[in-house]
């Protein structure tokens, strides 16, 4: 009898936790170090946000190709993916970025690996915070 | 033609850079005391510099 009235307060409990780490998540995505700010984790919020938008100016100041979702091959398109990893600046990249991509030399591929990096990073930190919200991480 | 922000970094200035971008970042992810982190920090970034040089004199004989 007890377990039958627990059961349901606690489902409703899980399905409360699990839609607050996915709000958590996807503000850690779109705005570099929110999910961790929304979470009261300062310093890793800081951090994530800092980080990731220095991989990002350096990758636009040197003139990284950002990719975009009209790619031609699946190279093309993991590109895009891991440049969209890092969300709202994405496109604060792109604004930077306003003579265009040029990996003629070293230094724009650099800025392409860098791009990526400040994607995948953003995505990890997103990841990283969604689990710290389900409970699963400290 | 240039649009204002833009800039050169030699091979190992980006290779500095992103070890310790990476680094700080993995640090602070996790770990969780200031002590904690510093010393993953600076661990991370001594392996980063340590491998990535270490590949690089690997390569120098293939590479003309």
């Amino acid at each position: 009898m007890t377990d039958e009235i627990i059961a349901p307060a606690a489902s409703r409990h899980d399905s409360g936790l699990q839609a607050r780490a996915v709000i958590v998540g996807v503000a850690g995505w779109i705005v570099p170090g929110l999910g961790h700010a929304l979470l009261k984790m300062w310093g890793r919020a800081l951090a994530c946000f800092l980080m990731v938008g220095l991989l990002v100016l350096v990758g636009a100041g040197m003139r990284g190709n950002l990719f975009t979702s009209s790619g031609n091959d699946a190279f093309d398109s993991l590109g895009y993916i891991a440049d969209m990893g890092a969300g709202s600046f994405y496109f604060l990249a792109r604004s930077l970025e306003k003579s265009g991509a040029d990996v003629s030399h070293a230094t724009g591929d650099y800025g392409t690996r860098f791009l990526a990096t400040a994607g995948v990073l953003n995505l990890l930190a997103a990841l990283h915070a969604y689990e710290v919200a389900r409970g699963r991480k400290a | 033609m240039s649009n204002g922000f833009e800039f050169k970094l030699s091979h190992f200035q980006s290779m500095l850079l992103f070890a310790l971008v990476i680094s700080v970042a993995f640090g602070f992810l996790s770990r969780r005391g200031p002590l904690d982190r510093v010393k993953y920090i600076v661990w991370s970034l001594f392996l980063f510099l340590l491998i990535g040089v270490g590949i690089g004199w690997a390569m120098y004989p293939f590479s003309r």
